[in-house]
């Protein structure tokens, strides 16, 4: 039993580390006051092009590069959209979505030939850096802690930071006093997006080593959920990512669980994560206050 | 009538620009994966308008997306950006199959899915009534969890006795009247259409509908002009579920040949995410989802020929379909259009 | 010799992308060290020049010297640069953030990923405030904040940047005449600094008060320019309006009938759980007007929404007619006779993306007289009906099918008090009905208001317009943080009293 425990944990870390990533990162992003509903389709299309990435090179971590390197592309394009065009910030994370199911589903079929499922092979997968009985722990566990740490100091304690949050709540005020609201909230959008696509890029390269047109199941709207129970604040969302990625793990631990199956059927306990998620979010509505100009394009004029 | 042709000619415009960029950037996706972007788009359009046969799939693929568009558009003329129409599906599909095996006919089925569709839709609803959550996050995790649900059902309470593939099957006296034999269009694309006119007529003409228009535009207003806006949340929900469970309930009785869920549910899966590229592209109007809807059905029949006869993988629409809508939400797309054009 | 100014603008024009002519080739010039006034109706074109001298819009046309210097503002940032900074009539301060860390944004010091130095920062202010004698509290969040301490930090926002030159848009608007006292000894301590100060207000008696020249605008044009000790407030206004007499309302005397809409103890909250109402108690009588004035934020928003069954009441009674609405949904109460139009028509009076038509009918459109058979609803009976309020209430419209938002501002508000009025009521309350319109439009709704007094209507007006409430009501009420200083009759008091009881001083005499 006590075995199970540690290895449902040791799990969790692993399972919180995309959606620690791109809650982080969404945080950055509406604290910029820029809404972007879009890492659901950032995540899978970052996995896949991580893996061909990886494959190509021989290199995991290129692989992960590359993944983030996606994911900023997709940025760049949400950002220009929302930021610099004024357009709504909803609909382009529609198309986002849209567009990675069919790209990574064509992308399967054209690139490696099989039909909705590819393997990444062990050798360009990332190499564990602890090793449990209980279960291994890949070194992006670590990055991933020190990212969030590192994201929530310089949000709150450096210049840059300041205005980031500045542009986010109040764009007039930060704008009469010449910070460049565009320039801030452009680059808070593609930070954003890069960390999803790293997140997205782990799961193929690293955690599950395997890419699916269902791989992200999710994870993009989760973390978004996680990062309204955190308050906007990449610490809590270290935490809350850690307590989401348990309910991912548990539900993946109990479906491999016979015992259990004969009393829950496994669908039952595949619905887990999103339920919980639907539960929390119910449960901190009201308690929490977004960036006042969250979702809001600025005009000067 | 209360029809501005005027004020349809810009988006009408940016709808066909969208579409044309969807196309121009999938050739060169194909060409960039080694396929010949005219030969697959030839056997594309070929198989979809090539003949009686190909226009009969455009218009029985069109069927249920125009219906989980009017869903999306529902949502997204009273204010909110109700996604959870996939998950719906699934619900209509079944309840439709469930009660035309006790009463074998058309309209139990219908009743069926608009039953089903309404209570799972109550749940977004009242969560976002009464604890206001954000009903993206709310439908998205919805759908995933009716993903699971529907699978637990499909494969083991309404299980067919003689073919393991599938569920039971929707009785022959429930099920619609094919139009041309030997293809897969039945009534059931009347239903569609008529769904459509009827969104519109209540949207743009009725006491309610004026209501929902006012909430979605601006809460506040609504208030103020003695509307509650939580009730006009609920109906915004209720309607996009009658349309979402009518296109599961007639994706199964009017559907040959199987007239039921395969196991896996592939033949149910992915409608409301289409839908909501339609219902973009039809600028969330009734009548422009039923247009967008024959084109995304078009996209969806002339598919398969693409992978027969140019050895393309069929899920190359839907990258067409996703450039598409990521264009559509580009502002002033027109404009920016003309400038690039004009230098 | 003449001494190059410290500011010139020559020429200034400037369109805004919907087509408006803000300005129309506007030249101002401004010495160093003296107190500028510029003085304007609402829509003059004062805050638009001083954006433009800020950075904050491009000019269409013209030129900006500092020091007799061309120069050409990208952004507040070069502006700011220049010297200049400027103290918007809506504050632009981040509300969570507390007063140092507004002051010191965008210019925290160091590079963008070192730590801020707080305590630096701290210390340069500290000096700041002791050089102008006042202080503010510097780590509360400024939301928390009084609205006077909330300006003052956005003075010391400008100063820390050394600026030499201050613009503050209308910067009295929100204060009591006592803080008004305060705030204008530290201009004049910024003046005796050496500082060049462009006082922006349409308040006559302030500006005589505080600034050393004037510059009138009208209708985006300069009228002039004069020295303050060699004018009159009476010629001020003049070049303000364009002629003698500002409006012309007629108001016969008239007996107040029954009450038709009491308040008893009323209580409410504000949106962040305060008591913004505090034990109101009045009456509105038919044939009557009652208004309340005041300094905005103390209370009247919150007060004019628990009537009309925006807002939640806490406690007391709100009685229509004898009959008890405390608590009722709009809805029922329109039928029951109430209209209202509502300060804040972009927001709320109207949808603005909707049809004039479809805006007829809000808060009435489910009336029989729209209504055909199975819900649907008669648009031909709601165009004839729409066509009749343009019509009647002069309502300049390209077209009863053009949205809302294609109408100026005084026509939008036009619209609003045709419909209000169409809803054939027995009260209605006008709130800021006049903010931000034309002279025009503000004549006839004014006047307007009078004659359903004359219909035996009972009005309950409230206005941060002191005079617009002095010259309709037949009694008043001055309210101050929640409570009521007084109800007096206009032609009874001074405007001096009522001053002091904005500032919630009550008057025992």
């Amino acid at each position: 039993m006590i075995e199970a425990v540690i290895s449902i944990l040791i799990g969790a870390l692993t399972a919180m580390v995309p959606l620690v990533l791109t809650s982080v990162g969404a945080t950055v992003s509406e604290r910029a006051g820029v809404v972007n509903i879009g890492y659901e389709g950032i995540i899978l299309m970052s996995a896949f092009f991580g893996a061909i990435f990886a494959e190509i090179t021989g290199n995991p971590w290129i692989g992960l590069i590359g993944g983030a390197f996606v994911g900023m592309l997709l940025g760049m394009l949400h950002g220009f959209i929302t930021v610099y065009l004024k357009g709504d910030h909803v609909i382009p994370g529609i198309g986002v979505n849209l567009l990675a199911l069919g790209v990574v589903a064509f992308g399967i079929t054209a690139y490696w030939g099989t039909a909705g499922q590819h393997q990444v092979p062990t050798n360009v997968r990332v190499a564990p850096i602890i090793n449990t009985p209980y279960g291994s722990l890949s070194p992006m566990v670590l990055i991933t802690i020190a990212i969030a740490i590192l994201t929530h100091w310089v949000l709150f304690r450096t210049p840059l930071g300041l205005r980031i949050r500045a542009v986010g709540e109040n764009p007039e005020a930060a704008d009469a006093l010449g910070i460049n609201v565009e320039r801030y909230r452009f680059l808070a959008t593609v930070y954003g997006a890069m960390l999803a696509g790293l997140g997205g890029a782990f799961m193929s390269v690293d955690w599950l080593g395997t890419v699916t047109k269902q791989l992200s199941a999710g994870r993009g709207f989760i973390a978004l959920a996680n990062m309204v129970f955190s308050g906007w604040n990449p610490l809590r969302a270290l935490l809350g990512g850690f307590i989401f990625g348990f309910f991912d793990n548990l539900s993946v631990w109990v479906r491999t669980n016979p015992e259990i199956q004969r009393i829950v059927p496994w669908q039952f306990v595949a619905t887990l994560p999103y339920l919980v998620t639907l539960i929390i979010v119910a449960g901190i509505i009201g308690k929490v206050r977004p960036p006042k100009a969250d979702g809001k394009p600025y005009k000067r004029e | 009538m209360r029809v501005d042709i005027k004020g349809f000619t810009k988006p009408l415009v940016e709808s066909l620009v969208a579409i044309v960029i969807g196309i121009l950037v999938g050739a060169i996706i194909l060409a960039f994966s080694g396929y010949s972007p005219a030969e697959a788009y030839i056997a594309l359009f070929n198989g979809a308008l090539g003949s009686k046969y190909g226009l009969a799939m455009t218009l029985s693929s069109a069927t249920p997306i125009i219906l989980t568009a009017l869903t999306f558009g529902i949502g997204a003329r009273t204010g909110l950006f109700n996604i959870g129409g996939e998950g719906t599906v699934y619900f209509g599909a079944i309840m439709a199959i469930i009660l035309t095996n006790l009463w074998g006919n058309v309209l139990m089925g219908l009743f069926g899915g608009i039953l089903a569709g309404m209570a799972w839709m109550a749940i977004p609803a009242i969560l976002k009534v009464l604890r206001g959550v954000n009903e993206v996050v709310s439908t998205i995790m919805l759908n995933w969890m009716a993903y699971f649900i529907a699978l637990y059902i499909v494969l083991q309470k309404i299980p067919n006795p003689e073919d393991p593939n599938k569920t039971l099957a929707v009785p022959v006296s429930a099920r619609f009247p094919i139009i041309m034999k030997g293809t897969e269009l039945s009534w059931a694309f009347a239903i569609s259409v008529i769904a459509a006119l009827i969104t519109y007529y209540i949207l743009w003409h009725t006491e309610l509908g004026y209501e929902l228009r006012v909430s979605g535009y601006n809460e506040r207003a609504a208030r103020y002009g003695g509307i509650n806006p939580k009730k006009a949340i609920i109906w915004s929900f209720l309607l996009g579920g009658i349309m979402s469970g009518l296109a599961g309930a007639t994706e199964v009785m009017g559907r040959p040949p199987s007239y039921a869920i395969s196991q896996g549910m592939a033949n149910i899966y992915g409608y409301g995410f289409d839908g909501i590229g339609v219902s973009l592209v039809g600028r969330n109007h009734p009548l422009g989802i039923i247009f967008s809807g024959i084109f995304f059905g078009m996209l969806r029949a002339g598919a398969t020929s693409m992978q027969i006869e140019a050895g393309v993988p069929l899920e190359m629409v839907k990258v067409v379909q996703g450039v598409i809508v990521v264009t559509i939400a580009i502002p002033g797309l027109l404009d920016l259009l003309k400038k690039v054009v004009r230098r | 010799m003449e001494e190059v100014p410290i500011i010139e603008m020559k020429g200034i024009v400037k369109v805004y992308p919907d087509g408006t002519k803000a300005l129309k080739g506007v030249d101002f010039s401004v010495k160093k060290g003296e107190i500028h006034g510029l003085l304007g109706e609402n829509g003059a074109g004062k805050t638009t020049l001083m954006k433009i001298l800020s950075g904050m819009l491009h000019p269409t046309g013209g030129k900006i010297f500092v020091n007799g210097k061309e120069v050409r503002f990208k952004s507040p940032a070069d502006a700011l640069a220049n010297g200049i900074g400027m103290v918007h009539q809506h504050f632009t301060l981040v509300d969570v953030f507390d007063g140092l860390h507004n002051i010191i944004l965008g210019m925290e010091g160091h590079g963008l990923f070192s730590k801020i130095d707080v305590e630096k920062a701290k210390e340069k202010l500290q000096k700041l405030m002791d050089e102008l004698n006042f202080q503010v509290p510097l780590d509360v969040p400024v939301e928390k904040l009084p609205v006077g301490v909330q300006q003052r930090i956005e003075i010391l926002k400008t100063l820390y940047r050394d600026v030499d030159v201050l613009i503050l848009d209308e910067p009295t608007a929100v204060l009591t005449p006592i803080e008004v006292k305060e705030l204008f000894e530290v201009l004049r301590k910024l003046k005796s600094q050496g500082k060049t100060i462009i006082f922006i207000s349409h308040k006559l008696r302030e500006v005589m008060e505080i600034t050393d020249r004037v510059t009138v605008l009208r209708k985006g044009e300069l009228i002039g320019t004069v020295n303050t000790r060699e004018t009159t407030p009476k010629e001020l206004a003049k070049m303000m309006v364009g002629r003698e007499v500002v409006l012309k309302i007629e108001k016969p005397p008239k007996e107040a009938g029954k009450p038709v809409l009491e308040v008893k103890d009323l209580w409410v909250k504000g949106d962040r759980g305060e008591d913004a109402v505090k034990g109101l108690t009045f009456e509105v009588r038919a044939g009557e007007i009652f208004g309340i004035a005041g300094v905005e934020g103390n209370g009247q928003t919150e007060l004019i929404e628990a009537i009309s069954g925006l807002r939640k009441v806490e406690k007391g009674k709100v009685i229509l007619n004898g009959k008890d609405i405390t608590g009722r949904p709009p809805r029922e109460l329109y039928d029951l006779g109430m209209a209202h139009i509502p300060e804040d028509r972009i927001h709320m009076g109207l949808v603005i993306e909707m049809s004039v038509a479809e805006n007829s009918i809000l808060g009435l459109h489910w009336r029989k007289a729209f209504r055909g058979p199975l819900g649907l609803i008669r648009w031909d009976k709601v165009k004839e009906h729409a066509a009749k309020l343009v019509r009647d209430f002069e309502v300049s419209v390209p077209s009863i099918e053009a949205p809302a938002k294609s109408l100026s501002g005084g026509n939008q508000q036009k619209l609003i008090v045709a419909r209000e009025v169409s809803k054939e009521p027995e009260f209605i309350i006008a709130s800021q009905p006049t903010r931000g319109v034309d002279v025009a439009s503000t004549e006839y709704i004014r006047n307007y208001l009078i004659k359903l007094r004359n219909e035996n209507k009972a009005v309950l007006l409230v206005s941060a317009d002191l005079d617009e409430v002095l010259q309709l009501s037949d009694r008043m009420a001055i309210i101050y943080e929640g409570k009521f200083v007084g109800i007096v009759k206009p032609e009874e008091v001074t405007e001096e009293q009522i001053g002091l009881m904005m500032g919630g001083i009550k008057n025992e005499s």
